[in-house]
């Protein structure tokens, strides 16, 4: 069925800083006190079916189960082929490919250095069969991802859509210290998950918008969270009641930005 | 072209009207059979075996040192720091050589699938260069953002990262954005790498042919890698005034959601890429005429996914010819679906089907007719290409020959 618009209901955050908008400083340069980098430590995940399962996996599973906690959604109601699931990251590869290329990692890591080996851990656990979108880049590539979230949703092609986003850091942080001209520190590692459902309000796309003030919270708070940092900002717009929001940011000399409606809480399906 | 809107957003959501038709105007490769897509036409009507020994880098300690590798790049790739941005200007210079890319610069999007993006410079970046410039090499969306610097297009530039299934799925996001007018031209495509890393990978996994690649053949034992480049040009239908390859009707993709790197046991996830493929392109199964199919030479992908097209075809399947190129090519990974797409289209525009080279007996499992032997004169007109990558990724394409 065709919708004439979306509407987030829902956001899972973890951080660097901890769970949640609530964890985030009021200044992410303050908070890091110098440190590079931020690490956001494997979650506790237990099971055999995660007994190979990298750190990176394991995050994109942690942020679909914060959504569904702050949705006060069950794992059956995205379970199946009306769940679309677009993953989007910049970096989240990095760690896997820097342990096969030192020739540390056996040969069952080798499809783990695939980016669509992350979202695919996160399908096989939730049971999502829907659409599947992995975009990389930075946070333009998340609007993207939302933009199509939004045309798959509105389209009829799913009823409901999970936006992931993860990044991780320490692995290759001497990599990122090189390149540190390009990305403002610090670097957070985190992992946000949005979930994306059929509203009144159709969102629209500034596929080359200059407004690089749309970070600037993000920037400030949560430090450099890359592909995250636009559903960082949903988290935030959603904590703070508002009806609307305006995200996006600037990546590799291109900016976007989308605005999207964004349901009060607690959503449900 | 129409003259730009120079619009700079976009309300989503102008449908449920019937899609717009998005056309393929041209195309462009570098692949191991050839250097532009005369040479690789050619080469696949021909029925020519692109795999050879490996040069390029030490295979010394692997099983398997064959694979698809393009001895020497087109003059204008090699200048070109990276491998992976060179296949990508080298096959830019062949499409726009066929077309042009006339549009606001902030208009022309770029959207390239890759299985590896940068992660040979990566490998550079960590062993022997140790400049910043090398580190940003390394990420993934690095040959995308070269390839639009290189067309000097400001406008989307989206890296799709499905595993083998992203050729396919560039090609349909491109088309999404044409239809929402965020865009008025896409260069849409794939490549990867033929590089160490991958190569110790699959060798490892023990998934590489111990001979050739025999695609749905009864003594298949595995695939062989291959490097190769393939790009199109896409614009709404009403935009174009000349002549075209094609049309793009529908795309889909779904997620197997059962293993991180063997495709789903029935198919389910290909299968459910295929029927989204047709609905959203409002083609019914029985119109289909010819199906390029993942066809790795695998035991399980080839087995799997003839049982998918014989669901998904009904009583029909026996009578549509249904081929694999990966055994004159190798399997191109990023580049594989939108080579295949192309070859489709040239299928149609001159009537004339490749061979699936290397099929030679036939297997019980795979009952379907493959185009064995040699080219078969049939120009198709609607035709199905299907995809699969780790990670469950599963995307089809539902396509239309111009003539």
């Amino acid at each position: 069925m065709t919708s004439p618009g979306i509407q987030v209901e829902a956001v899972g955050l973890l951080t660097g800083w901890g769970a949640g908008v609530a964890a985030l400083p009021a200044s992410a340069h303050d908070a890091a006190a110098g440190r590079a980098s931020i690490l956001l430590p494997r979650p506790p995940l237990d099971g055999e079916r995660f007994r190979r399962a990298t750190r990176e996996c394991l995050l994109g599973v942690a942020a679909v189960e914060a959504m569904l906690a702050d949705g006060g959604l069950s794992r059956e109601s995205i379970r199946g082929t009306g769940t679309a699931l677009i993953f989007v990251t910049a970096a989240a590869y990095g760690a896997s490919n820097v342990e096969w290329l030192a020739g540390r990692a056996g040969t069952l890591h080798f499809p783990y250095t695939a980016p669509s080996v992350l979202p695919g851990e996160v399908a096989i656990e939730f049971g999502l069969t829907g659409p599947y979108v992995i975009l990389i880049g930075g946070p333009t590539a998340t609007v993207d991802g939302l933009w199509q979230a939004g045309r798959l949703i509105m389209n009829g092609q799913c009823e409901r859509a999970l936006v992931l986003a993860v990044e991780t850091f320490e692995e290759c942080e001497a990599l990122w210290r090189r390149a540190r001209w390009t990305v403002p520190g610090p670097l957070v590692e985190s992992t946000t998950c949005v979930l994306l459902g059929p509203g009144d309000v159709r969102p629209v796309f500034h596929p080359v918008s200059a407004d690089a003030a749309l970070g600037d919270e993000v920037q400030t708070r949560a430090g450099c969270t890359l592909a995250c940092a636009p559903l960082v900002a949903l988290a935030l717009a959603r904590a703070a009641d508002r009806d609307t929001a305006l995200v996006g940011g600037a990546w590799r000399g291109r900016a976007a930005a989308i605005e999207l409606a964004v349901a009060g809480q607690p959503a449900r399906l | 072209m129409r003259p730009s809107s120079g619009s700079t957003s976009s309300t989503c959501g102008a449908q449920p009207l019937p899609p717009e038709p998005v056309a393929i105007v041209a195309a462009g490769v570098v692949t191991p059979i050839g250097l532009d897509l005369d040479a690789f036409w050619s080469g696949l009507l021909a029925g020519a075996d692109g795999l050879s020994v490996i040069e390029r880098f030490a295979t010394d300690d692997l099983k398997i040192r064959r694979g698809g590798e393009i001895k020497k790049l087109p003059a204008v790739a090699q200048a070109v720091r990276s491998r992976a941005a060179a296949l990508l200007v080298a096959a830019a210079t062949d499409l726009a050589a066929r077309a042009s890319l006339e549009a606001e610069p902030a208009r022309i999007a770029v959207i390239v699938g890759t299985a590896l993006g940068g992660v040979e410079e990566l490998d550079h970046a960590l062993t022997l260069d140790p400049t910043p410039r090398r580190a940003l090499d390394g990420l993934y969306d690095s040959p995308a953002q070269a390839l639009a610097t290189w067309l000097g297009a400001c406008g989307p530039v989206l890296t799709v990262s499905s595993a083998c299934a992203s050729g396919a799925t560039s090609l349909g996001l491109g088309a999404d954005l044409l239809r929402d007018d965020v865009v008025d031209l896409v260069v849409a495509g794939g490549y990867d790498v033929l590089c160490r890393f991958v190569m110790r990978g699959f060798d490892a996994l023990r998934s590489l042919a111990r001979e050739r690649v025999r695609p749905f053949d009864r003594r298949r034992t595995g695939l062989l890698l291959g490097e190769a480049a393939g790009l199109v040009l896409l614009a709404r239908e009403r935009d174009v005034r000349g002549p075209r390859l094609g049309r793009l009707l529908g795309h889909g993709s779904a997620s197997d959601a059962s293993h991180i790197a063997a495709p789903d046991a029935h198919g389910r996830g290909l299968e459910s890429a295929i029927r989204a493929a047709l609905a959203a392109g409002g083609v019914s199964v029985d119109d289909l005429e010819f199906v390029s199919a993942h066809g790795t030479g695998t035991v399980l992908n080839d087995r799997i996914e003839t049982a998918v097209l014989k669901r998904v075809l009904g009583a029909r399947a026996g009578a549509v010819p249904v081929n694999s190129i990966k055994g004159a090519i190798g399997h191109t990974m990023g580049a594989a679906a939108t080579l295949e797409a192309i070859m489709c289209l040239l299928a149609a525009r001159d009537g004339w089907v490749p061979p699936t080279v290397g099929y030679e007996e036939a297997d019980a499992d795979c009952d379907l007719d493959y185009v064995p032997g040699a080219c078969r004169a049939l120009r198709p007109r609607r035709m199905l290409s299907t995809s699969l990558g780790f990670g469950g990724c599963n995307a089809a394409l539902v396509l239309e020959g111009a003539a």
